[in-house]
């Protein structure tokens, strides 16, 4: 396994951005996951790393190599397609074989190899069979099995689970994690699915419109988001339009005043954001939090353990809050007035306030 | 209740289902019956008769006309010619129509359509009217010989018209879309991440071909090399037109027998010729199914 880098790779079709100056280091042994929404760029940044798509500019480096020109064949990294692309023709162990046989491995390596690769992902039983006489799950990992028998520098994924049924999804989640793991393989996963990325990765890149919006762990994703494209993907966030009118003070449209952390956005149009599980919701004024209001309920959704409700707090500022179900009964109807608060830490601000600013995530 | 009236449905759906598909293969069945496999009973007892030059065909029962035909060194060399240009045609054929199915098959383009039309294109110009063409351009006072001529690289013409290379030629044109078309389907058929594995496997282009696409295109490689086959064996118009009274094949020579009013002979040809055409055909779909098959 190597180190993987990628040097303001940039792909244009016409005046379009597939992906722009995406800089990118992945250590050796780490998951990197590219997370983002359709047509964010990560997919063709990913076939940018395998060799299907030629960069515009930019450089990428497997280990010590520059391999920007290499042809895909000869990049020895390791590709799990969201399909799977198993050969239809071949067993599973024909599949698993053919990456050491193309590198001209001796007959008897390559029997060891892909008996290896099979027991891995616990197929050996099955290597005479034909991809399609296998379930989803089995033939996702064969084709995990194929990629990795020839031992590639980097393990590439794209979208690999978005195939399985639910269920499946979370056990091939921890069991590719493991697997990732005990090999220590240098890993680039793709998925728009902000739950798989979070459980997986060492470190995420929040990829929209073929840029990098913010890389991190998933902490610094969800605390510190870069701007509100992330504080709207990742997590769940309720957002306000306004201003703000000192560093540490948000008006928003509606009128109300929101006691904030110190930011570095100019004074000005700007966006609030809040995540619902920091919003406190009760029967009475609530006295040891900087920021509390008194709203309407419009919305309850109840989920069990947990209760999404939607306070508006003014014509123009409508909040999310995810409250537990406590022992107590608190339950807020439709139409009730209760008070919320939040602490100041819990908010953050971002630069403009733009209709676009409408939370995608009510 | 519910379970009852669902089974009550499927299974009226079925039984519809049965009575539809009777009419959908109906008709077709009906016209292959009466107007193929009739005629061709017929034909078969024809040329079971025997030919009298005066009385022309009597009333026999004899193979009197397939012996003449296996011991006649023209006629024997008339079929093995067929057989040859045939053969000759559909690997042409399958060599210069596969790498172009590929590209229609994996084009972007919004163009597609129109791409498939000129491919298609020439099916709308008959034989006859093609092989005209093609003569136009062959003839020793053709374009290119006036060309060669013209630019001084031969003193005389060459002599294309009327050669077995004109035919082939001729032939090829002909059958070349069949084969496209035959394998672009099939092409489109694969997924393309599959050949995206290969590559990303360590296989360079050559080796995805042979490992990859060419085993996954195979049932489209045995229906066009059938089709471009029978079509290859049966050339009427390109072997007369282009071919001349010179060269024969095994179609203008059945034509030609009737001609004479030698049903017997004809019907014999005709035989040899479909018989011929069948055999090779399933051998070739069996060997190749075989090597690709575990």
């Amino acid at each position: 396994m190597a180190r993987l880098e990628l040097n303001q790779l940039s792909k244009r079709y016409g005046d379009f951005f597939a992906a722009r100056d995406v800089t990118l280091d992945v250590a050796d042994g780490e998951f990197l996951v590219l997370l983002g929404p359709s047509g964010c760029g990560k997919t063709t940044t990913l076939r940018m790393i395998a060799g299907f798509v030629e960069p515009t500019s930019g450089a990428v480096r497997i280990g010590d190599n520059d391999v920007t020109q290499l042809p895909a064949w000869k990049r020895n990294t390791g590709l799990v397609f969201q399909s799977y692309a198993l050969f239809p023709h071949l067993t599973v162990a024909q599949n698993v074989a053919f990456g050491l046989e193309m590198r001209k491995a001796p007959r008897s390596e390559i029997t060891q190899r892909v008996g290896e690769a099979l027991e891995l992902v616990r197929l050996g039983h099955l290597g005479d069979r034909l991809p399609r006489q296998l379930s989803g799950g089995q033939q996702q990992r064969v084709a995990l099995a194929r990629a990795l028998a020839f031992q590639p520098d980097v393990l590439l994924l794209d979208e690999p689970l978005s195939n399985l049924d639910a269920k499946l999804r979370q056990e091939v989640r921890v069991e590719i994690r493991k697997l990732q793991q005990s090999l220590n393989l240098t890993t680039v996963m793709v998925t728009h699915d902000q739950e798989e990325a979070l459980t997986m990765a060492d470190r995420l890149v929040v990829m929209s419109e073929g840029a990098v919006r913010q890389v991190g762990s998933q902490r610094d994703l969800y605390e510190r988001p870069a701007d509100r494209f992330v504080a709207g993907f990742v997590g769940r966030s309720s957002f306000l339009s306004g201003s703000l009118e000192t560093p540490e003070r948000f008006r928003s449209a509606g009128g109300i005043a929101v006691a904030c952390r110190p930011s570095t956005v100019a004074i000005g149009p700007a966006t609030l954001a809040l995540r619902p599980e920091r919003v406190t919701v009760t029967p009475e004024a609530i006295s040891d939090v900087e920021n509390g209001f008194v709203g309407e309920v419009e919305f309850v959704s109840y989920l069990g353990g947990l209760i999404d409700l939607h306070v508006r707090l003014s014509p123009s500022d409508l909040v999310i809050a995810q409250i537990p179900n406590r022992e107590d009964g608190f339950m807020p109807r439709t139409g009730d007035k209760v008070h919320v608060g939040w602490t100041v830490a819990s908010a953050s601000v971002f630069p403009g306030s733009g209709d676009d600013a409408d939370s995608a995530d009510l | 209740m519910a379970t009852a009236a669902t089974t009550a449905v499927s299974v009226e759906e079925r039984g519809g289902s049965r009575l539809s598909a009777a009419a959908l293969i109906g008709p077709a069945t009906f016209i292959v019956a009466a107007g193929l496999l009739i005629p061709i009973v017929i034909l078969f007892r024809y040329s079971l008769n025997k030919f009298v030059p005066r009385l022309m065909m009597v009333d026999a029962l004899t193979i009197e006309s397939y012996v003449k035909f296996f011991t006649d060194a023209f006629y024997l060399g008339v079929f093995f010619t067929t057989v040859k240009v045939a053969m000759i045609c559909t690997i042409a054929c399958l060599i210069m129509g596969f790498p172009l199915a590929y590209a229609l098959a994996r084009t972007r383009t919004r163009y597609k359509n129109i791409l498939i039309m000129l491919v298609v294109l020439p099916l709308f110009v008959g034989n006859a009217v093609r092989a005209a063409g093609w003569m136009t351009l062959f003839g020793s006072k053709g374009m290119i010989n006036a060309g060669l001529v013209g630019f001084g690289l031969v003193d005389v013409p060459v002599q294309m018209m009327f050669t077995e290379g004109a035919v082939i030629v001729g032939i090829i044109a002909v059958n070349l879309p069949f084969m496209v078309l035959t394998l672009q389907s099939v092409i489109e058929s694969i997924d393309r991440a599959v050949e995206e594995a290969a590559f990303s496997l360590g296989a360079d282009p050559w080796h995805m071909f042979w490992r990859v696409l060419w085993p996954l295109a195979l049932p489209g490689i045995v229906a066009g090399i059938i089709l471009t086959f029978i079509l290859g064996m049966n050339a009427y118009a390109t072997p007369v037109l282009l071919g001349g009274p010179e060269f024969k094949m095994m179609a203008p020579l059945v034509f030609g027998q009737m001609q004479l009013g030698n049903w017997p002979f004809g019907a014999a040809v005709s035989f040899i010729l479909m018989t011929t055409t069948l055999v090779l055909t399933v051998i070739a779909g069996l060997s190749l199914h075989k090597r690709y098959r575990r």
